[in-house]
């Protein structure tokens, strides 16, 4: 009888877990809205490894961008009753806050320490699997976005790098690049403006 | 004049919207461009227009897997404090232990227990609505412990096992969770040396949506003094 017991509630286990990630992320963060942790899970699984990747970009260094990405979400997780999906799907909105989180540990980090530590190969060692369909074709997504980027010219690709990856401040990169803020500005709306153009509604290319 | 040389600012705005959007701007900047974008319709829709391929820069990042101990330490953090927002408990409660089986005393500490992440599974058990009894596995954090909460009706009884022993001079506390603060109760128990423990939780449970324990001095604590190491939803 207990053996059946157990079956029965290992069965209903694995179910409910089904049954989550089964959700879209919007009808999750309901969940998380109220106070459910294995929602909260299957919205970190999604998500973790984009965020992951946008962090170490930013940070060049794993540690650092573990403390991003664990920040972020414990952010997300405490956050959660501001989530608005009239402002945009959960992955833009996580990956926002990376991106916040990222920028204020470049910029907690003083200009000497910038850059001093890159683990070479940890791409190579770290690299997710194309495992799913879904994951090929979201790799198929980000080539077609990524030659958006490097179709731009040089001058443009390179503000817009510095600025949301390396997450410089269009002054620091005027005096980096010795040359009037204005410019700097214009060289971002402008390769901006034409990334835009080439991919039509850039959320349609990733989904 | 090239096109990249043009000034950016089309209408007076300063053209903040594109380092806007790249997280670019020093933060008075950004304030004053938000405060900004409040009363100028054309700065809103070159944000809004901009913002589209801002939000998918992320994907050109080399894609990496995440590591897994991350995870451990995101959802330990998580389960910690899932629905756990004590407030201040206005008055104290006596006390007395009850309604736990205790094998021998307290030796082991908790330590820093890594997170096991439970899938919350509900069971129905039963038939009629008078009798239904609902059996509800919670979040634990040891790792390879594991708990449950039998519901019958308003009545509710905790089944722990594995859990470890609580530290010298300290015991586990049950508290109800309804709307508000986690209230205590006088449910303060021990485990087993296996780790097991069953313990009746006070009073009924209606209206209550989570079940939490945490470890507190002997004799139990009014407010929590540490974060839960069980959680059971209710709802």
């Amino acid at each position: 009888m207990a053996a059946m017991f157990n079956q029965l509630r290992h069965a209903r286990g694995r179910d409910a877990a089904e049954r989550l990630r089964s959700l879209a992320d919007e009808e999750l963060m309901q969940l998380v809205y109220r106070s459910d942790a294995n929602a909260f899970e299957v919205i970190y699984d999604r998500h973790a490894d984009a965020a992951f990747s946008l962090a170490h970009r930013m940070c060049a260094q794993r540690a650092l961008a573990e403390d991003v990405v664990q920040e972020a979400f414990l952010s997300l997780w405490r956050s959660r009753a501001r989530y608005d999906r009239r402002r945009g799907s959960v992955r833009t909105w996580v990956l926002g806050i990376v991106h916040n989180r990222a920028i204020d540990s470049l910029r907690r980090r003083t200009v000497r320490d910038r850059g001093v530590v890159h683990e070479e190969g940890i791409e190579e060692r770290l690299v997710a699997p194309e495992r799913t369909d879904a994951e090929f074709a979201r790799r198929e997504e980000a080539r077609e976005i990524r030659n958006a980027l490097e179709q731009l010219p040089g001058e443009q690709s390179r503000v817009i790098e510095l600025a949301y990856f390396g997450g410089m401040t269009h002054t620091q990169i005027a005096a980096m690049l010795d040359m009037p803020v204005g410019t700097v500005k214009g060289r971002m709306r402008l390769g901006l403006a034409k990334m835009r153009m080439v991919l039509g509604d850039p959320a349609e290319v990733v989904q | 004049m090239s096109a990249s040389q043009h000034p950016p600012d089309r209408h007076g705005c300063d053209g903040n919207a594109a380092p806007y959007v790249l997280g670019a701007l020093e933060e008075p900047e950004f304030e004053a461009f938000r405060m900004h974008l409040e009363t100028c319709a054309v700065c809103r829709e070159e944000v809004a227009a901009l913002q589209l391929v801002a939000d998918v820069l992320p994907v050109v990042a080399p894609q990496l897997h995440a590591p897994d101990e991350l995870k451990r330490r995101v959802m330990a953090e998580v389960i910690s404090d899932a629905g756990w927002q004590p407030d201040r408990v206005p008055r104290r409660r006596a006390r007395h232990a009850q309604a736990f089986r205790l094998a021998r005393p307290a030796v082991l500490g908790l330590g820093a227990a890594a997170a096991a992440v439970a899938i919350v599974a509900i069971a129905l058990l039963g038939g009629g609505t008078a009798s239904r009894v609902r059996v509800i596995r919670a979040q634990v954090l040891a790792p390879r412990a594991s708990a449950s909460l039998r519901l019958n009706g308003t009545h509710a009884e905790l089944t722990v096992k594995g859990m470890p022993q609580a530290a010298v001079g300290r015991v586990y506390e049950v508290w109800v969770k309804r709307s508000g603060a986690a209230q205590p109760t006088d449910a303060l128990f021990n485990v087993t040396a296996t780790g097991s423990a069953s313990v009746t939780v006070p009073g009924s449970v209606a209206g209550v949506k989570q079940i939490m324990v945490t470890s507190e001095p002997s004799g139990g604590s009014t407010a929590p003094t540490s974060a839960p190491v069980i959680v059971a939803s209710l709802s």
